[in-house]
């Protein structure tokens, strides 16, 4: 695999508030990023300064080969940016933002007509691309920002918190369209989000905390390493199944006639299961969520 | 640069309560003059049948200037509000020189001016004409035109070196609001010139806005005067010239139409260039 972003010991800090500390990670090409990480973690300023919009204190950042600080107009015209507030104009019809913001990538007249067809094409926003952006609904908008980074047709998409403050049909919506992207363009995809259901569909995660670094991994390893399974046993014979938990050494607690015991591993199910068989009601296993994980690493919950 | 100026002036137009605040001390001048001001000078004139001609006249040349002025000012508030609300961070992560979009704001700037200009030409023409007075002449129109288009620059220099201190939608507001108070009294058009203590007449012939006041009232006034102060003395209507600010004097000297657009161009080229160096800096911050 290719290394499309590679950031390295980047520092970014707003007077005495160390925002961004010292942080390495890299994006593979064609990959689904999140990066994940409670408000005010330094996700906004590390993608600001990715696409150019921020100087850092310290550190290098290479996106697609191109050095930033050195090549930066070519980093711009490589990548697309949908920030997290809505930045088209409101006073203007969607397609005559598109139309404006195509100005920018040098197209002639033919070509930024076409980008613009393109780009509308791709998300699917004809129905309301001659209104006013003012006027549309929450979803619609994001959607036309999304066509707005598309508009000069990105090797990477910079995605932050796309979807905050969307409900829930719209966000799957969003999300599907980002899929199609990412599958069907082989686009790089870079999302930073506070929801853990994203984060648990991205193909690499790296969680950021107070501006450090705090665990990286795929969704499946961090649930892996950051959180435990539950079992849930429940028994014909209750008095034998607890005689045996116990001459087996099993620490267990119960909530009703279910016996619930934390497991390191998934796979640690197995010989509890395989020793009770004979004995068992059923049983039920529940896996580490992204959100357990996400306590397990930072220590705190996230709010919206 | 013309996409964004355009963009700029599209936004402009849309924005009805922009454009009406961009013009508000201009509403509150008219407001004024229909109401009272105007009734109350032409009640002094000797020859009442034209003393209107020649009041509408006074006054629709002041606010053609003061017009450029705060629309200006107006349309620098798309600027401010691109920052404000973040939208310049899209233009940043896009490809495009730093030095071309400033060029953008200001040519949009300049155009607002200009167009705003021009429309309060062809309504004051239109209030003169039905007030009972003549339309200006070809020759006339094409120098109130060029008066316009200098004004314009001038002005969009002036106040570009200003918003280079203003950050927030707050200070700009604060900013507009004092032009908007200010500028009705700093070209002579709420109380004449001749009617102030020296230290404000002072301010008034520095302030540059004023002599292009000065210069449409030459040209707006020519006609109107010659018949309106047919027979009148020479000595006094040089007197009442003065007084309303027409021409101005330093002591005893008259300042020329020459002298006027030459320190007009020199404010506009030397704010210009102040404004330029200004962007340069930041471009290495």
């Amino acid at each position: 695999m290719t290394k499309i972003i590679e950031v390295d010991k980047l520092s970014k800090s707003y007077g005495p508030v160390k925002a961004v500390q010292d942080i390495s990670f890299y994006v593979e090409k064609g990959d689904l990023f999140a990066f994940l990480g409670p408000n005010g973690a330094g996700k906004s300023t590390t993608i600001d300064i990715i696409t150019t919009v921020l100087m850092p204190d310290k550190g290098t950042v290479i996106v697609d080969g191109l050095v930033l600080g050195n090549e930066d107009d070519k980093i711009r015209s490589s990548i697309g940016v949908v920030y997290q507030d809505n930045l088209l104009d409101r006073l203007l019809t969607v397609e005559e933002n598109l139309f404006f913001r195509a100005g920018f990538y040098g197209f002639n007249k033919d070509r930024i007509r076409e980008s613009v067809k393109n780009a509308i094409l791709t998300t699917g926003i004809q129905d309301y691309a001659k209104q006013r952006y003012g006027k549309i609904s929450g979803g619609q908008r994001r959607r036309a920002d999304i066509t707005r980074a598309l508009i000069n047709t990105p090797q990477i998409l910079f995605l932050d918190e796309p979807t905050t403050g969307l409900d829930p049909q719209t966000r799957k919506n969003l999300w599907e369209v980002i899929r199609k992207l990412q599958r069907d363009r082989e686009m790089t995809i870079f999302l930073t989000t506070h929801y853990m259901e994203e984060a648990a569909e991205a193909d690499y995660v790296v969680v950021i905390d107070e501006g450090k670094i705090a665990a990286r991994g795929t969704p499946f390893e961090l649930k892996e390493k950051y959180t435990s399974d539950l079992l849930k046993l429940s028994f014909k014979d209750e008095i034998k199944g607890l005689s045996d938990l116990a001459d087996w050494g099993i620490t267990y607690t119960k909530a009703g006639d279910q016996f619930i015991i934390r497991l390191p591993h998934t796979t640690d199910a197995l010989p509890i299961l395989d020793r009770c068989r004979e004995n068992l009601n059923g049983f039920e296993v529940l896996n580490g969520t992204m959100d357990d994980a996400f306590i397990g690493i930072t220590g705190k919950e996230i709010r919206e | 640069m013309i996409a964004l100026a355009s963009r700029n002036i599209k936004l402009f137009f849309r924005d009805k309560a922009m454009v009406f605040f961009s013009l508000l001390s201009v509403f509150i001048i008219i407001g004024l003059y229909v109401l009272f001001l105007g009734n109350v000078w032409t009640s002094e004139f000797p020859n009442q049948e034209y003393a209107k001609f020649i009041m509408n006249s006074w006054i629709m040349a002041g606010l053609i200037s003061i017009t450029g002025f705060t629309t200006a000012v107006g349309a620098f508030g798309i600027m401010i509000q691109d920052r404000e609300l973040n939208i310049e961070k899209d233009f940043l992560s896009a490809p495009v020189k730093r030095s071309s979009l400033a060029a953008g704001y200001l040519l949009s700037a300049y155009g607002i001016s200009v167009i705003m200009s021009l429309i309060a030409f062809i309504l004051g023409e239109i209030f003169i004409l039905a007030e009972g007075g003549e339309l200006l002449g070809i020759v006339a129109i094409f120098k109130i035109i060029g008066i316009i288009l200098i004004n314009s620059f001038m002005s969009v220099s002036i106040i570009q070196v200003i918003i280079g201190f203003i950050h927030t939608g707050n200070a700009f507001s604060a900013f507009s609001t004092i032009v908007g108070t200010l500028i009705g009294f700093l070209t002579g058009i709420y109380l004449p010139i001749g009617q102030l203590p020296t230290g404000v007449q002072t301010l008034i012939r520095i302030f540059p806005v004023s002599h292009s006041a000065s210069l449409a009232r030459q040209i707006f006034m020519d006609v109107p005067l010659k018949i309106g102060f047919n027979g009148v003395p020479e000595a006094a209507v040089n007197g009442f010239k003065e007084l309303m600010g027409v021409t101005f004097f330093i002591g005893s000297k008259e300042i020329t139409p020459w002298m006027s657009l030459c320190y007009m161009l020199l404010i506009g080229a030397l704010f210009f260039a102040i404004a330029v160096m200004n962007l340069s800096k930041r471009k290495l911050e």
